[in-house]
């Protein structure tokens, strides 16, 4: 037994927070709450059990604290965007796994030296791919196909804007092979709101991928919309597509607004649901004209 | 005052110096540059650094907690540039001091020294957009060619002089006749945050030690784990493959610190192989050169290959065999970014220092620098036998120094304040609507994205 015992050692003090928010950000509107937190990146034990609970190694960047949150006073109905449940949504077999351009003359150039070393460590998706479009709160009214779309008209009115917010889940620099990042941006105006989650990944030279999902909120009607949305290109591709423009092409590269443009869809789903308040009638839920894309 | 001590002055108040100077500045740096070997030898004490990512106001903050050059003998890990704003400041600074006082400064190259990976994360554009032309991130970049591949520090003192003052929730700074520092955290104002003690050596050096096993070291994970097992047969220096011990006996010596920014090759069983890379060169996409630059340790068993299909990982067992063999006590890197500015794994035979707190100015994370100090116990002489020094022959008798982990003490510091950056905060929310927002005209709204891009960030041109 070691004489000196544990006596010895100093208490951790947990070295000073950086000077950041640290209170969640929230403001109530038209009987919904709509809720904000943003927390400097996790540490190394919270990483730890994040790491064992997921299976897999998280991003660099993993911001495990932050959240956005809407959630509807006259129902349980809630909806959450957290780092936890999009990156549960990662493929954790290896099956999707992506390389980074330069792998095959990586891997050639060592079949000859190093013939012992041939296991991939944990395979994964380490490009933290995602489909991930919202923790649904237990007892939330559950989304039903639809074919009723954004009023995108309506979100273009000039409405003064009563809260925004723009929160990172998590964010990684694939060891300086591009980025893959997942945010969420939320605006509300006085009759509506707009929440965009967006996955963004750059593999340089090899792949861009953009998955959006939003959701759309109209306070008077009660009426939810969320649109997932994937896109897709090769790398090659739209960098010549850009390159045509008078882009500054490695801005634009690191730009997903702009690349949106370049990246064919691959993918949509549309979703609506209706939260009913208790002063508000089911047959006036049921009268919201629905009406396709023109 | 001279043209580089000008020079000097006019980038610590982050202001640029003109492309003829930068361009001269370049080519002394290079001429010194070319004389360090692969693996720079430092003497104790030095301040270990780690990425910086051309955050250069806090890398002034890093300067006034660590002490200014040349008064603090410093040693930067590499990543200098990329990601921040102000690489080109932060870079030409480190060199001007380089070349100012180039016992006082050591830089090694890190991963974005290199010229494919800054024209893809920032250093080519700030250049471009700072000097108007690619002319300064071409000299930059042939100086990134020069760079010393890993440095060697010789001669730390295995425990530490106490610092305070402590904190109140310090319940032990106290020092034992029979223990001594092993590490030390501090905040950004000198106060103690975290202290760990272990047994001194004993003064004895017979090849069996007996008296260790009365000692084994304080219960701690970052306990140097040879000196509670059967201490090595070792003679020869640090880092060197020598077999003879120049040291003779002493209390508070221990084994070299291998500086390196991202960490082991398989490719590399000794120290002396590094020595032999040709390093004048862009830094390849494989080889010895590229993983010493790019590899992470990780929990694994071995060797293991990344799982993105290029890069390496290593385990705890190949930091110990790898530090056993070349007389090493510790490896300090850099490369990967921690929330608590420095992370020590696997028995505290690597660590992590990370240098660029609230990294890209959103992580919030703290950083870190290390210190280690100097190895008094031999009246302030550095015996060696380096590589690049004499290898005298010490005698068997003195062959038996344990190599103990260095006293360590982490200097732990936030991002500077905002207002000291002299660059614009975040636009509030409401201004960047108003500024924004492409809509004034609401009742044209535009009937597809064709042309009118709808610059709306949640506004993609589908929606339209």
């Amino acid at each position: 037994m070691n004489p000196l015992g544990n006596k010895l050692f100093g208490e951790v003090d947990t070295t000073a927070m950086p000077p950041l928010p640290l209170r969640p950000k929230s403001m109530a509107i038209n009987g919904f709450t709509i809720t904000t937190q943003k927390l400097p990146i996790l540490k190394a034990e919270p990483i730890e059990k994040m790491t064992k609970d997921l299976g897999v190694a998280p991003p660099e960047m993993i911001f495990g604290d932050n959240f956005v949150e809407i959630e509807h006073e006259g129902t349980p109905w809630k909806i959450t965007f957290n780092a936890f449940d999009a990156l549960d949504r990662v493929d954790k077999s290896g099956e999707s796994m992506l390389q980074v351009a330069y792998s095959k003359q990586w891997q050639r150039s060592r079949e000859k030296t190093h013939e012992g070393i041939k296991d991939i460590v944990k395979p994964f998706d380490w490009s933290y791919s995602t489909d991930y479009t919202g923790t649904l709160g237990p007892g939330s009214r559950p989304f039903e196909a639809t074919t009723r779309r954004i009023p995108t008209d309506l979100l273009k009115r000039p409405d003064p804007i009563m809260f925004y917010d723009d929160v990172i889940l998590y964010e990684d620099e694939l060891a300086d092979n591009g980025i893959a990042m997942f945010s969420c941006k939320i605006r509300v105006m006085p009759a509506r709101l707009l929440l965009l989650a967006r996955f963004f990944l750059r593999l340089d030279n090899v792949l861009l991928r953009l998955r959006d999902t939003r959701v759309y909120i109209d306070f008077t009607t009660g009426e939810v919309i969320r649109e997932y949305q994937s896109r897709e290109c090769d790398y090659e591709t739209v960098r010549q597509a850009l390159a045509c423009t008078r882009d500054d092409v490695p801005a634009a590269m690191r730009d997903p607004t702009r690349l949106s443009d370049f990246l064919p869809v691959i993918e949509t789903r549309l979703e609506r649901t209706v939260l009913k308040s208790n002063d508000q009638s089911e047959s006036e839920i049921e009268s919201i004209p629905l009406s396709g894309p023109s | 005052m001279s043209d580089l001590d000008r020079a000097i002055a006019q980038l610590r108040a982050c202001r640029l110096i003109p492309e003829s100077q930068v361009r001269e500045l370049c080519y002394k740096a290079r001429e010194l540059l070319i004389e360090e070997g692969n693996v720079v030898c430092v003497d104790a004490p030095v301040t270990i650094c780690g990425d910086i990512h051309g955050q250069f106001h806090d890398l002034m903050e890093l300067f006034r907690v660590g002490g200014d050059v040349p008064d603090t003998n410093y040693l930067f890990m590499g990543d200098f540039v990329d990601r921040g704003f102000y690489s080109l400041e932060s870079f030409l600074l480190l060199l001007c001091l380089k070349v100012r006082y180039p016992d006082r400064i050591t830089l090694i190259r890190g991963n974005h020294e290199s010229r494919q990976i800054t024209t893809v994360y920032g250093f080519y554009d700030e250049c471009i957009r700072k000097y108007g032309s690619a002319n300064v991130w071409r000299y930059c970049c042939e100086v990134f060619d020069y760079l010393a591949l890993g440095a060697l520090v010789l001669g730390a003192s295995s425990g530490l002089e106490p610092t305070g003052p402590a904190l109140e929730t310090t319940s032990s700074t106290m020092s034992l006749d029979d223990s001594e520092l092993e590490t030390e955290v501090l905040n950004s104002r000198g106060e103690v945050t975290m202290s760990t003690y272990r047994p001194k050596q004993p003064r004895t050096t017979s090849p069996l030690l007996p008296s260790l096993s009365q000692a084994q070291p304080a219960t701690s994970s970052s306990a140097n784990p040879t000196s509670s097992s059967m201490p090595p047969m070792r003679s020869g220096w640090a880092g060197t493959g020598a077999t003879s011990d120049s040291s003779g006996s002493y209390s508070t010596g221990t084994g070299a610190v291998l500086c390196v920014h991202g960490g082991l090759s398989p490719l590399i069983d000794s120290v002396d192989k590094i020595r032999l890379i040709d390093r004048k060169q862009e830094v390849p996409h494989e080889g010895a050169m590229c993983d010493l630059l790019w590899s992470d340790p990780d929990e694994i068993d071995g060797w293991g290959l990344s799982p993105r299909g290029a890069g390496f990982l290593f385990g705890g067992d190949i930091v110990k065999h790898f530090n056993y063999k070349n007389d090493l006590s510790l490896i300090a890197r850099a490369h990967q970014l921690v929330m608590e500015g420095y992370k020590e794994m696997f028995d505290g035979g690597i660590v992590t220092v990370w240098s660029a707190p609230n990294y890209c100015y959103r992580c919030g994370n703290v950083a870190s620098i290390l210190e280690l100090g100097e190895d008094a116990s031999n009246g302030g002489t550095v015996s060696r036998s380096n590589g690049d020094y004499n290898r005298s022959n010490g005698g068997a008798a003195a062959a038996a120094a344990v190599v103990r982990s260095p006293g360590r003490r982490y200097r732990v510091f936030e991002a500077a304040a905002q207002d000291t950056r002299g660059m614009p905060a975040k636009k509030p929310v409401a201004d960047y609507f108003l500024t924004q927002h492409p809509y004034n005209t609401h009742n044209t709204p535009p009937p597809t994205a064709s042309h009118r891009k709808p610059m709306h960030f949640c506004l993609g041109p589908s929606l339209a």
